[in-house]
């Protein structure tokens, strides 16, 4: 077929050569026809010819007698007395070479019939095994392996623990819903919110009052609660943090009260502030049964939220020297650092609340 | 008994030239590329039996080939000429632009090989079934 093709072209490029300006499909399959069946003629006669003088290789003079006999009605042609060089097929083609202009193919051809290289299966003794009856010589070549005819068991290699399997989930699942969380809070409630994460053991719950929906606090509304008694955990959370106002601290020791609970008991805290906000956290409530009440309102009612204060403040005053100590002794270091950065986070927003409740 | 003796009219120095000329005459074909690629009439060759290391008598089988072949296209073109000749000589008209088409048509090459003695009959056109294209036929009711 690729040599049908071949010859294809190599015809359109002679009638064009001759003259055409275009060929009919079928014509130039047909005359493909032709000339392939004319070079098979040609050898086919070339080597009896050669046969016939006793030898296998094909000489120049059998391809022109060759020519000769598929030759038609050339002047001349076939005598047999005369010198075969000096046939006048062979003028007739050296004319040609002459005049007609060089037509070199179109395109590079490769090679072909291409034959692919198999490798040869290898004999027993070439394997080094042993044939497995003794009929067999080692020379032949072996037998090919089991498994390709027979069925062989196949099991998963990898160990699966299903435990772990279901921990991981469980956690990409409490960490997806956490940004979620997040993401929300912080579309929601543009400078106003305390970052409020469910997450293992660093849960910010947010001052009492709901962040988003508490009018801005004017300048001296809130109580400034004492500094010094919480100084021990501003120290345990965060060794860098900015100065903030002080009433940026309060809300947001209130918020690491909690968390400092948490770390004493080493739980994982529920950002209860936006449960009422997200029925997401539902997954991971915790230990609300230990926690101090504390009034989730709504209400924008300043009663309320001294309460909460004050409740708060109950906490955080037991709560922070044993935590101190704690922090001192085993506090695991990721989770101060995380607290860090978490608080940090916390305390900017609470600034930029606080500056804007100001202006 | 008379032996017939069939001795080379042509003389040993003659032979020895046109032996020269022949030789002149391959080694001007590794000048000369022929149309056919080298490749294709070796497998063609070999297929048939043909066996040469020679590369040079390849060479001179592809190019009589071409030749072959550009005798039969040349001899098509003429049909053509001719047809396109009578053509416009029937219409009378300024058909140059139809003139200046030369297509190879089968008819053409039909005509050409006949010459040689290749019978090639083209089939003018291809019907679905033996009813197809006629009129239909009229139902005569009852």
């Amino acid at each position: 077929a690729f040599g049908r093709s071949v010859a294809k072209l190599a015809v359109a490029q002679v009638c064009e050569a001759t003259g055409f300006h275009a060929l009919q499909q079928s014509a130039v399959e047909t005359l493909a026809d032709i000339a392939l069946r004319y070079l098979g003629d040609l050898g086919k006669a070339a080597h009896s010819y050669a046969n016939l003088s006793g030898r296998t290789q094909c000489n120049a003079l059998d391809v022109i007698l060759g020519i000769e006999d598929l030759g038609s009605g050339l002047a001349g042609a076939a005598e047999t007395s005369r010198c075969v060089a000096n046939s006048a097929a062979l003028r007739d083609v050296m004319r040609y070479v002459e005049y007609a202009e060089e037509i070199p193919f179109a395109r590079p051809v490769p090679h072909f019939p291409v034959f692919k290289k198999r490798a040869p299966t290898p004999s027993f003794a070439q394997l080094g095994e042993t044939p497995p009856h003794p009929h067999i010589p080692s020379w032949l070549p072996a037998f090919p392996d089991p498994h390709t005819y027979c069925h062989t068991p196949v099991w998963n290699e990898r160990k699966s623990d299903p435990r772990l399997d279901k921990l991981e989930q469980a956690r990409q699942r409490r960490k997806a819903e956490r940004s979620l969380v997040s993401l929300h809070l912080r579309l929601s409630g543009r400078g106003a919110v305390v970052k409020a994460h469910g997450s293992k053991g660093k849960g910010k719950r947010p001052a009492a009052h709901h962040p988003f929906l508490a009018p801005p606090l004017s300048a001296g509304e809130k109580e400034v609660t004492l500094v010094t008694p919480f100084r021990g955990t501003t120290e345990l959370h965060a060794q860098n943090q900015d100065s903030h106002g002080p009433a940026a601290l309060p809300s947001v020791l209130e918020a690491f009260a909690p968390a400092l609970e948490a770390v004493k008991k080493g739980f994982e805290v529920v950002d209860s502030g936006s449960r009422p906000l997200k029925e997401k956290q539902q997954t991971f409530i915790a230990e609300t049964k230990d926690r101090m009440p504390v009034s989730l309102t709504f209400d924008w009612g300043q009663k309320t939220r001294a309460k909460a204060l004050a409740a708060k403040r109950c906490l955080a005053q037991p709560v922070s020297p044993p935590s101190n100590k704690r922090a001192r002794g085993n506090a695991s270091s990721w989770k101060e650092e995380e607290k860090d950065e978490k608080s940090k986070r916390a305390e900017q927003i609470l600034a930029q609340a606080m500056e804007e409740s100001e202006e | 008994m008379n032996a017939v003796i069939t001795h080379n009219p042509s003389g040993e120095p003659t032979q020895v030239h046109s032996d020269a000329a022949l030789l002149d005459f391959l080694s001007s074909l590794l000048d000369y590329t022929p149309t056919i690629p080298d490749e294709l009439a070796e497998h063609y060759l070999s297929r048939s039996g043909f066996q040469c290391p020679d590369i040079r008598v390849t060479r001179l089988v592809s190019i009589a080939a071409q030749k072959f072949i550009g005798e039969i296209a040349s001899d098509a073109l003429q049909y053509c000429k001719s047809r396109q000749a009578a053509a416009t000589k029937d219409k009378k008209g300024h058909q140059h632009g139809k003139e200046k088409r030369l297509v190879l048509t089968t008819e053409d090459l039909s005509a050409a090989l006949r010459e040689y003695g290749v019978n090639i009959h083209h089939q003018e056109y291809f019907a679905d079934s033996p009813t197809a294209g006629t009129a239909p036929s009229q139902k005569t009711g009852d």
